[in-house]
């Protein structure tokens, strides 16, 4: 202790042992804590006291909802970017014809086209089947050829360049074939990124809102902590604690709380989004319309850190709670 | 700081509780380095809350009061820990914390203070020995007779090398035997150098140890009559 103004001899065990104490002579040693004992070391604060059992299950609640959210805004923006990219490196081009002779001339005419075009990768003329398959499910099974000639589509593979500015090309297949359009798939590429965009931000909105609900809970646990601890607190001041002292106490016994909660909840989380996928695989998704998504590398990296925000948002809400309350109340 | 030697210095001080009419009045009271007062009075007569603006639980409402030398009225919040740390507090009721064992609670002072426990273990295990609980250093509160905790208490008090104590009925849990050992190891612990205050309703050790006595009546700190030492 750093007492400079007073000059008082400290009490050393000598002069104790001269004075003879309250004891009867015998002595006894507390034990050398083990590493795991000052790893571990008894919390100031008694764990009942900082909401226990009931405050790591509403984490453990509430993680496996922020992994969730932000698993929602990594799957959105994973298959957004591919259905995209796709969508963005393709083009079709459609023949029509009043009957299936022109159309095969006119198929013809535009593949030569598009072979002598710079940026082409690749063409391909979609088979009949295959584009009666694409208009079934609107007219109905057997009903197509019946009252369509069917046009051509043929799929273009494009470079980003040439995707960046298609007008040379749209003049040279309406010079060589008056039927044939040339779809860039805008329309469809606006509509999906701006889903995507919407679908994102509500995921991340829930995120935000999860983890102020995180924030809501650690202010109302701290300060009933410090309350059913109020003759303990005042002990801890009276023998010298400081404010940050005690918050640091909260900060901590939060922490642990919110790390037993969060890794539940992230545990919780891994294995819904894993039936999921397993789920959207063998479900929906076979139909391969929807791009597929998968736990994993990236995904999984940016999951776990989801718990660790949780836990320090809990434990840092915790702290500044403590210090506030402390401050107008003691 | 304190170069006049002054501990306590209280100037005019008064304390009220909300709006209530003022429990102490016009204290005006000084105590030096290694000087040792009793403090008598009948219940609710004030004698707690003087101890209690003395340790800084709470600050005098009105007037002023200086501990080791610095303005304790209207220091600000950060300012009073390190001089809490200066004090060993032995409380009427205790205050021992239920969930740790008797080691713990004698240590608190320590680790709030930031102190390392291989720096303080040695130190501990003595004090317990000191006031007779070596054997029971990993018992907690609740499992310990009224004059265990009492040790206890005052050994958390002594831990720190403290330069005042204050003990409010230091001997009221205990036996006459234990209670006799107990004040004249405060006035042991005054030699060695700490400035000591003891509230006690125990007039007959007052008499016996002839140290100068502090009355408090209806909220009023006055000499008592025949005692010695300035008020």
């Amino acid at each position: 202790m750093n007492r400079p103004e007073i000059s008082r001899p400290e009490i050393s065990g000598a002069e104790r042992s001269q004075s003879g104490g309250l004891g009867d002579g015998e002595n006894h040693e507390w034990p050398k804590p083990s590493l795991f004992a000052r790893l571990r070391r008894e919390p100031l604060l008694p764990e009942a006291g900082a909401g226990g059992a009931p405050l790591t299950a509403v984490i453990a609640v509430i993680s496996f909802l922020a992994v969730l959210a932000m698993a929602s805004v990594l799957v959105i923006n994973q298959s957004a970017s591919k259905w995209t990219s796709e969508l963005r490196s393709e083009i079709t081009v459609q023949i029509k014809g009043a009957d299936a002779a022109e159309i095969a001339a006119g198929a013809s005419a535009a593949l030569r086209v598009l072979e002598g075009t710079d940026g082409v990768i690749e063409a391909t003329l979609q088979g009949e089947a295959e584009t009666v398959a694409l208009l079934e499910p609107w007219l109905g099974r057997g009903n197509v050829q019946a009252f369509l000639n069917i046009p051509a589509l043929i799929e273009v593979k494009v470079t980003p360049a040439l995707r960046g500015d298609l007008d040379l090309l749209h003049n040279r297949l309406a010079a060589a074939v008056p039927g044939a359009t040339l779809d860039d798939h805008a329309v469809w590429h606006n509509r999906l990124a701006t889903a995507a965009r919407s679908g994102q931000a509500l995921a991340f909105a829930v995120f935000l809102l999860v983890m102020a609900a995180a924030c809501a809970i650690s202010i109302f646990a701290a300060r009933a902590g410090l309350a059913a601890n109020h003759d303990i607190v005042s002990v801890l001041h009276l023998v010298g604690a400081t404010d940050d002292f005690i918050a640091a106490e909260v900060q901590r016994r939060f922490f642990i709380l919110g790390f037993r909660g969060a890794a539940a909840g992230l545990a919780a989380a891994l294995i819904a989004l894993a039936l999921a996928a397993a789920a959207f695989r063998t479900g929906v998704g076979a139909d391969a319309f929807l791009p597929q998504f998968s736990v994993g590398g990236w995904l999984i990296l940016w999951l776990f850190a989801v718990p660790v925000v949780t836990c320090l948002v809990t434990a840092l809400t915790a702290r500044l709670t403590v210090l506030k309350t402390l401050r107008q109340q003691y | 700081m304190a170069a006049n030697g002054l501990i306590i210095d209280f100037e005019n001080a008064g304390l009220a509780y909300g709006d209530a009419p003022e429990t102490l009045s016009d204290v005006t009271l000084q105590l030096r380095e290694g000087e040792f007062r009793f403090l008598t009075g009948p219940s609710g007569a004030g004698k707690t809350s003087l101890l209690k603006m003395m340790y800084l639980a709470h600050r005098p409402t009105r007037g002023r009061f200086s501990l080791f030398g610095e303005d304790a009225s209207n220091a600000p919040r950060e300012a009073l820990p390190p001089l809490r740390r200066r004090i060993g507090v032995v409380f009427q009721e205790f205050r021992l914390l239920d969930h740790l064992t008797a080691f713990e609670n004698v240590a608190l002072p320590m680790k709030v203070a930031g102190i390392n426990q291989n720096q303080y273990r040695e130190d501990v295990s003595e004090l317990l020995n000191w006031v007779g609980l070596g054997h029971r250093m990993g018992a907690k509160p609740p499992t310990l007779s009224g004059g265990e905790q009492q040790r206890v208490a005052l050994a958390r008090a002594l831990v720190s090398k403290p330069d005042l104590i204050l003990a409010d009925e230091p001997t009221g849990n205990v036996d006459p035997a234990m209670s006799e050992r107990i004040m004249k190891l405060f006035v042991e612990l005054n030699k060695l150098g700490a400035a000591v205050i003891v509230a006690t309703h125990n007039l007959r050790l007052v008499q016996t140890l002839g140290k100068p006595v502090l009355r408090i009546s209806d909220g009023r700190v006055s000499r008592a009559p025949g005692a010695g030492g300035a008020l």
